[in-house]
């Protein structure tokens, strides 16, 4: 093993491959997209140099300020209820020795593998305003609280988000439960002939272990937030109006409806660099130490 | 623990073996029979199959493409089309294709997309062909302008004539609640509030899709100004002219009076037809070539109603909202046989035109048809009404897919959407709009 990794043309040969998908599928577009935000283009001619024109529009832009408003919503919706709730499910998960953890387990994952059109069409049958069964269960409640869910500019965005958040509130929960059954049982023992209860141990064991995970899952929720597109495609088409574009959405709805390229170009830029920004803080705050007891 | 190895062997096997099936191009399994690109035994002709990209999605598409290529069948035997079925998608994959040098040989096309594909060089100029086909002696008078581009050349053979947008309604419904058919906006603003007091929705929309709810605001836009949105798209007005602004206001006060069912922004056509059909709603807007649908839900019940005008302005009754789209079969320049392509496509349009007159109830066509042509059922009542009403409409307008500019476009279907809701001003309304005109301008 020593030998091979001394080999420094062995380990090009292997790694070759992997860069040059990397360099084609991922690091060429994304430098194109920067080039292109300069031009005025039309993603079929040549497309004529503006220089900064592009963002300088941006952020004139009504409709930029609602994307970006709607991003930073639905990046703390899905960070508080998916890493929240993944958390507190996790726990009660791996208190379960039961066969009924594994049922549970599966059930709360379920979600994550189906379709998001699937997905999207059965929350769609719920919040529908009109034969909805959330307004109908009101209803027979007797509760005043019937909603035009979707076509209010200022709530759709948060049930959009929510959909989200429920479809992949199984995969942040599968990370942390994977992250509390790495940690060694005999911290817990020692926590308990100390006298620690149940929680006091979650809080004072638990939860410092999982800050590397935490790290990951919070990467995920708000890059996944930040960039949020397919519920709002399938659910609302951006609407009404314009209140639940997201910068994704903006960049969707410039080039390919609008026809312009650059100034689509222009705010998929800012949201790569408003992502990569979220990354590089999440990762030099949370968890820049490892914790060994 | 080996029944477990075995029966792991034995999923991977099975998955290798699909995928390996699935991944089997249709070419493979053609590779064996015999090529269609030879010559054919008798009249020694080659066949050539040309790629079509055309709608096909419901029967006002299915019925006219069928008939066309059962026609072309006869008229072409050495042609063969291969459809590639049109995405509702604002022309993306179209698009796609141009940048990749895939364009089909024969597409169908929107005003918009022609900008975009002739500035790049992906569409063939028919002028010659509009000529060596004898196309410009079957085009009616009224359609010229939809073949002839506005820079003068021809890049799509249409066939679509001025269709409308109609305000249909359930005759029924009216009389059981004694409500006066509008004619003014005073009528209209007292039929809303009478149907709210009963539960019944005045106007049903499907107003997810977002060229219906640009629809409905140009039938109020074309109350004070004939040239509804299309002005604008044009870059020939402003936002800010006091007709633009009434007809933001007017509509959007009769939101908030609920002209709208509940979740209308988020309802599909389904689901917005099925309250009309039901008789939960009283009016539904949609273009004529709802009269067939209508008609076979509705029976007599049904009919359509002239726009309500505004006091300011009664003689607007005949200008109506909708119009023709200088779209349809457009050929691509790098096609392999561009020149039969070309004549492919003429005849597309003109049997497509046949099929809407025969099988769709639809006289409203870019090109003459045959005198001795049928329509193979009579015409509902409400078509020849509008038949009857065509020759005294003084002006129409465009849809949103026969809008020029795709920028302005995409403001008027965001923002028409947004101006459905009652949270949204129309102040805010017409500032938006007022940015994307004047950002045109310059």
């Amino acid at each position: 093993m020593q030998k091979f990794f001394s080999n420094k043309k062995a380990i090009a040969i292997f790694v070759l491959p992997s860069l040059i998908l990397f360099i084609v599928v991922v690091f060429y577009p994304l430098i194109q997209i920067f080039i292109k935000s300069f031009y005025e283009w039309n993603g079929l001619s040549k497309g004529t140099f503006i220089a900064l024109e592009n963002y300088t529009r941006l952020f004139e832009d009504s409709t930029f300020e609602t994307s970006i408003k709607n991003g930073l919503i639905f990046a703390t919706f899905l960070t508080i209820y998916q890493i929240g709730l993944g958390t507190i499910l996790a726990f009660a998960a791996s208190n379960i020795k039961t066969k009924t953890g594994g049922f549970f387990r599966i059930v709360y994952f379920l979600p994550v593998v189906l379709s998001v059109t699937v997905v999207c069409q059965l929350w769609l049958s719920v919040f529908n305003a009109e034969y909805g069964l959330l307004n109908k269960l009101f209803e027979i409640l007797g509760i005043d609280f019937s909603q035009d869910w979707l076509s209010d500019r200022n709530n759709a965005i948060f049930v959009v988000a929510f959909v989200n958040a429920w479809q992949y509130l199984g995969y942040q929960f599968a990370l942390i439960l994977a992250g509390i059954k790495s940690i060694p049982t005999h911290y817990y023992e020692a926590a308990q002939i100390d006298g620690a209860s149940p929680l006091q141990a979650h809080l004072k064991i638990t939860i410092p272990m999982l800050a590397e995970t935490y790290r990951f899952c919070l990467v995920l929720a708000i890059t996944g937030g930040l960039n949020a597109f397919t519920q709002m495609f399938i659910m609302t088409n951006g609407g009404p109006g314009t209140s639940t574009y997201t910068l994704t959405y903006m960049m969707y709805s410039s080039a390919f409806r609008a026809g312009e390229y650059g100034y689509g170009m222009a705010s998929a830029s800012f949201l790569v660099i408003q992502c990569l920004i979220a990354t590089i803080v999440i990762n030099k705050l949370i968890a820049r130490e490892r914790i060994v007891y | 623990m080996k029944f477990r190895q075995l029966t792991a062997l034995f999923i991977v096997v099975v998955i290798i073996a699909f995928t390996a099936i699935g991944c089997t191009s249709p070419g493979t399994e053609e590779s064996n029979a015999p090529k269609e690109n030879v010559h054919k035994e008798g009249n020694q002709e080659e066949v050539i199959t040309l790629k079509i990209y055309a709608q096909y999605s419901d029967d006002d598409t299915r019925i006219p493409y069928d008939y066309a290529v059962e026609q072309l069948k006869d008229a072409y035997p050495n042609v063969k089309l291969e459809l590639d079925i049109q995405a509702q998608d604002d022309g993306q994959k179209l698009q796609i294709y141009a940048a990749t040098g895939n364009l089909p040989d024969i597409f169908q096309v929107g005003t918009s997309q022609i900008k975009t594909l002739k500035e790049s060089d992906n569409i063939l100029v028919l002028d010659d062909y509009v000529k060596s086909t004898g196309f410009d002696k079957k085009i009616h008078p009224s359609a010229e302008n939809l073949l002839w581009n506005q820079d003068g050349h021809a890049y799509a053979f249409p066939y679509a004539g001025n269709e409308l947008v109609l305000l249909y309604y359930n005759k029924a419904i009216f009389e059981e609640h004694g409500v006066k058919v509008p004619e003014t906006y005073e009528d209209l603003k007292e039929a809303v509030v009478k149907f709210k007091e009963v539960d019944i929705i005045p106007l049903s929309i499907f107003a997810k899709e977002k060229w219906i709810t640009t629809a409905l605001y140009d039938v109020f836009a074309t109350r004070l100004e004939a040239g509804g949105i299309k002005k604008l798209d044009e870059g020939k007005g402003s936002a800010k002219e006091k007709s633009y602004v009434e007809a933001a206001n007017r509509l959007h006060e009769l939101v908030k009076l609920g002209l709208l069912a509940d979740g209308a922004t988020n309802m599909n056509y389904d689901q917005a037809a099925s309250l009309f059909y039901e008789g939960k709603a009283a009016m539904f807007i949609n273009g004529q070539w709802e009269i067939q649908a209508s008609t076979e839900k509705l029976g007599e019940n049904v009919d359509w109603m002239f726009y309500p005008v505004f006091s300011e302005k009664p003689e607007a009754k005949y200008a109506f909202a909708g119009g023709a789209a200088s779209g349809g079969y457009a050929v691509s320049p790098y096609s392999e046989h561009k020149d039969l392509a070309a004549e492919v496509a003429a005849f597309m349009s003109e049997k497509y035109c046949e099929a809407k007159y025969l099988y769709r109830a639809n006289p409203l066509l870019a090109l003459k048809i045959d005198p001795s042509l049928e329509p193979i059922e009579k015409f509902p009542p409400m078509m020849e009404k509008l038949a009857n009403e065509l020759p005294n409409i003084k002006s129409t307008t465009a849809f949103a897919w026969g809008l020029t500019e795709p920028k302005f476009k995409v403001a008027i279907e965001d923002q028409s959407q947004f101006l459905l809701t009652p949270g949204y001003t129309p102040e805010e309304f017409i500032e938006e709009l007022e940015k994307t005109v004047e950002r045109l301008k310059k």
